[in-house]
């Protein structure tokens, strides 16, 4: 059968609208780095107040600001923020939060961080919340400085594009993806139906827990029972505990600071690695948070570990029983929890103490805390998945659904659990591999458990590893290629290799 | 007395109390009604039992009780609830998803009784599984409430209960001795009474308690392991009871979505996804070990060969769950050991409920010597609010009270309060100062 087609109209070849609305994007980003930028008033207040020079900071506003406002206005507004938008917003926004809090570093009077990788190999640890250091004299550097390290993992920790989200209404709309894109575990929680309220929420929460801590290192150190803990220390290392960051204001991290406060630290670190939304959904029905299966996990997971390190440390004769429970117990929630502080230079310790950290940077805190790597959850899951694939094997016809919390965990989401702990393993296999071929043409010599430790400390963005990359070391002697790697490592993790791997990859880009 | 709906259930009830009741039936098949004019003796109204007209028609306004049992729930519910407002007489509903009944227990739905088949289904087989060494046993309650009388072996020999005083005695947890049964009377037994060897106990308490009891009294070995093959409503329900008094349970179910929907409601029961009836599938999942085997595929023929099948692996226990009356006879003929009809457990129920209203439930013990009823409190009974330590001594004990839909095993701290219903042992004599008090 033909068709006559008569009065045919023409049709018009419309442009195709992009699939992926790439400069509406970067115009977010650059409002989003507009406003973040505001963030650099808080150390040059710092400056002044211990009257250091304030330029590095004001200059570094200027750029930044003049930088996003440009970005905002030389692209068009975006009509909304769809899936795709999302992916690529989160990952582009954190690559410019860490250059924007490179600039300080490059512009401060002191050089050690004057090469450009350098500056955003540490800037980058900083928001990824790693806490690694390519610092050598940490001490040297003026306080206004250190102060701006500790704030960019602050800031960091909750997540940049939540606190855009909780002030900015214009990503609220599709917010609920960003936030999944952003925010540590499997899924975030909404807590209200509103997620710029949600966003909002969980920010007023990290604030309180924040002022607490602060409250509690002042009231210790002002006690004089913690040598050197003042205002500033207590600041500083609050930011590092309730981001799960770790940088010290200290070359010794929080050693010096004595039992009291370090104990305080702990239960911080473990507090910043427990869900936020469940936190906050407790305040009300105290009695979920003790119900919740990850919470029960996490926290058996790190009395089994402190135990085990514990009574291995106590036998070297060097810590009595007070201080080798305490440190064990410091050091594990300090890895666990992917923070990275350190009560002594754990990198002297026996291999089987270091092999139980390192097997514990890859468990990371609790979804939806500020803590980073693979996450108690999906830990949890991948176990009962695996048990499950035992039953199967006996009963091949058994129907066995996987619980949480009592409640069907649907299938998609353990594929989805399965595949994310896979392809952190590929990126973490890769990243060892590269480092160590970078290694072997380098003039440092670099071992094999250094560069495993250092993709894991950096992947889970934990901060210390093991050798010359202790807590009281340094990255600095990596070669600047290497240097890159683990800034990708650092980037990668904190949005939890996903996002980042979904805008690399060739179906994004297509309709 | 009204009746809607003449299937099994309705018709069964209807042959049981034509002769005492003036029965008016509705239903909307005429053919049914036919029969049901040859066999008895009562009025038909041929409509939709959810229709108010019809319900009219029926005299529903004049009724003291209006049973509801057609095969939908809402029908059932509308209908009951029109009877209640009309008439203000009793209301007996049949309803198959057992939600309702617990709104039903929560009080939110106001008919004075409801009645489930799947869960009246799941009594009877909790019962023939769950105490073995029994010498009746009978469930209260909505199956959370188990009496059950043991004899103690003559040769039993003093352990942590027996020979001991009884408020020194290790009993298992949810339970009461109700009574001490000897030749010379029937004790209600305090503190200071012993349980000796010869002797007859009456236990009240949860059905987990029994099973505790059925091992302790006899050693013998109980029920523990369950297979339910077919995952329908009554499989289900069977699987959740049995699972929620700690016996293990797999259910055999072959459509994939159900077996899925079962092993996501139900978190400690193994669910296989299988045909039932394929003998190398329930050999490979060694059915032959399991104690009891319950077959409650949809078709009577399905379950017939499935049942034989377990026979044949040598299962101890087969139990059939049959959809026709006729069929139960063949069952029994073919080696099943026990064939179920859920419309005529839920039938008897309805029946036994209209014997004595505010008894919900009964059961006869020693040549109806003695008996145990559930029974509700009234608002202003004597005995309201005062602690169970102070009650008068008779010769009944409450074992259980049932609250707000949740169960309560007393202490001598607790109080009653109105609206309770109780689970009680009292001897025969008493029954009506019983009544009386509560």
């Amino acid at each position: 059968m033909t068709v006559s087609v008569r009065h045919r109209r023409p049709v018009r070849v419309r442009r195709r609208r992009r699939v992926v609305d790439v400069l509406g994007t970067i115009g977010l980003v650059g409002s989003i780095l507009r406003w973040v930028s505001l963030t650099l008033l808080a150390p040059a207040a710092v400056a002044v107040y211990y009257g250091e020079s304030v330029r590095p900071y004001l200059i570094s506003l200027a750029i930044a600001f003049a930088a996003g406002y440009l970005l905002e206005r030389l692209t068009p507004s975006a009509d909304e923020v769809g899936i795709r938008e999302g992916f690529l917003l989160v990952t582009v926004a954190w690559l410019a939060a860490a250059a924007m809090g490179a600039l300080p570093y490059l512009l401060s009077a002191n050089p050690q961080l004057h090469h450009p990788v350098d500056a955003y190999f540490e800037s980058m640890s900083g928001f990824t919340t790693t806490g690694a250091s390519v610092l050598t004299d940490i001490e040297a550097l003026p306080k206004s400085l250190l102060f701006w390290r500790s704030l960019t993992q602050w800031l960091g920790g909750m997540g940049i594009v939540v606190l855009a989200m909780a002030i900015l209404p214009r990503l609220s709309v599709g917010g609920q993806q960003l936030m999944d894109v952003e925010s540590p575990g499997p899924e975030a929680e909404k807590l209200t139906p509103r997620i710029a309220e949600t966003a909002r929420r969980l920010w007023i929460l990290y604030v309180a827990l924040s002022i607490a801590e602060v409250t509690a290192l002042c009231a210790v150190g002002y006690g004089g029972l913690a040598h050197g803990m003042n205002l500033f220390e207590a600041t500083t290392h609050t930011f590092g505990t309730m981001s799960t960051g770790g940088f010290s204001s200290r070359a010794r991290s929080v050693e010096e600071f004595g039992a009291e406060a370090q104990w305080i630290i702990t239960a911080f670190m473990l507090i910043a690695s427990l869900n936020f939304a469940l936190m906050f959904r407790s305040l009300r029905r105290p009695a979920l948070l003790p119900r919740d299966e990850e919470t029960r996990f996490f926290l058996l997971l790190v009395i089994v570990a402190s135990t085990i390190v514990a009574l291995e440390i106590g036998s070297y004769g060097r810590y009595d029983v007070g201080d080798a429970i305490r440190h064990a117990a410091f050091q594990v929630a300090s890895i666990v929890s992917t923070t990275g502080f350190a009560s002594t230079d754990f990198a002297l310790w026996t291999p089987l103490p270091l092999l139980i950290l390192i097997v514990l940077m890859f468990a990371g805190g609790c979804s939806g805390s500020t803590a980073g790597a693979i996450k108690a959850m999906r830990v949890l899951l991948l176990n009962k998945v695996l048990r499950r694939e035992l039953v199967l094997t006996v009963h091949p016809q058994a129907v066995v659904p996987i619980r949480l919390n009592g409640r069907v965990v649907n299938d998609r989401t353990l594929r989805a659990i399965v595949g994310f702990v896979l392809i952190y393993v590929v990126a973490f296999v890769i990243g060892t591999v590269l480092i160590l071929i970078d290694a072997s043409r380098g003039t440092h010599p670099v071992g094999a458990f250094e560069a495993i430790s250092a993709a894991a400390t950096t992947l889970g963005n934990v901060g210390p590893g093991v050798g010359f990359l202790g807590p009281m070391g340094s990255f600095d002697p990596f070669s600047t290629p290497s240097k890159l790697v683990m800034i990708a490592l650092m980037w990668i993790g904190r949005l939890e290799v996903i996002p980042v791997m979904i805008v690399l990859s060739r179906t994004y880009w297509r309709p | 007395m009204v009746v809607i709906g003449a299937g099994q259930v309705g018709s069964r009830i209807v042959e049981h109390l034509h002769t005492d009741h003036s029965v008016t039936v509705v239903d909307a098949d005429a053919d049914r009604m036919r029969t049901l004019t040859a066999d008895f003796d009562v009025l038909t109204v041929i409509g939709d039992g959810a229709s108010r007209r019809t319900l009219l028609e029926a005299g529903v306004a004049a009724a003291d009780l209006t049973i509801t049992c057609t095969q939908r729930d809402e029908v059932n519910i509308v209908a009951a609830l029109f009877a209640k407002r009309l008439s203000g007489g009793l209301t007996a509903v049949r309803v198959s998803n057992t939600e309702y009944l617990e709104v039903w227990r929560g009080g939110d739905l106001d008919f004075d009784l409801m009645v489930s088949p799947p869960l009246e289904t799941a009594n009877a087989v909790t019962q023939l599984t769950g105490v073995p060494a029994a010498r009746q046993t009978d469930m209260f309650a909505d199956g959370r409430v188990q009496m059950v009388e043991f004899d103690i072996p003559a040769d039993h020999a003093r352990d942590s209960v027996v020979g001991v005083p009884l408020k020194e005695a290790g009993l298992p947890h949810d339970c009461k001795v109700a009574s001490i049964i000897r030749p010379d009377g029937v004790i209600i037994p305090r503190g200071d009474d012993v349980i000796l060897p010869g002797d007859r106990i009456v236990v009240i308490g949860s059905p987990e308690s029994a099973r505790s009891w059925s091992s302790l009294v006899e050693g013998r070995p109980t029920i523990d392991s369950v297979v339910i093959i077919g995952g329908g409503r009554i499989g289900a329900t069977v699987a959740a009871q049995l699972a929620k008094n700690g016996v293990n349970v797999r259910v055999i179910e072959s459509r994939h979505a159900r077996a899925q929907h079962v092993a996501e409601t139900l978190p400690d029961v193994r669910v296989l996804h299988g045909d039932g009836t394929n003998p190398d599938f329930l050999r490979r999942e060694n059915i032959g070990h399991s104690d009891a085997v319950v077959c409650a595929l949809p078709s009577d023929a399905e379950n017939l060969m499935a049942a034989a099948l377990a026979h044949t692996l040598e299962v101890a226990l087969t139990i059939g769950i049959v959809t026709r009356a006729s069929s139960a006879r063949l069952f029994e003929q073919a080696g099943v050991d026990v064939a179920l009809n859920p419309r005529t457990v839920t039938a008897e129920e309805i029946i036994r409920f209209t014997r004595d209203p505010r008894t919900l439930a009964v059961a006869f013990l020693e040549d109806d010597r003695a008996e145990v009823l559930e029974i509700e409190v009234r608002p202003t009974s004597p005995l309201i609010d005062v602690p169970f330590r102070e009650l008068p001594i008779t010769d009944s004990i409450i074992g259980a009270i049932i609250r707000n839909g949740a169960v309560i095993f007393p202490h001598g701290d607790d109080r009653l309060a109105g609206g309770d219903r109780v689970v009680l042992f009292t001897k025969t004599l008493r029954v009506e100062s019983v009544e009386e008090a509560l």
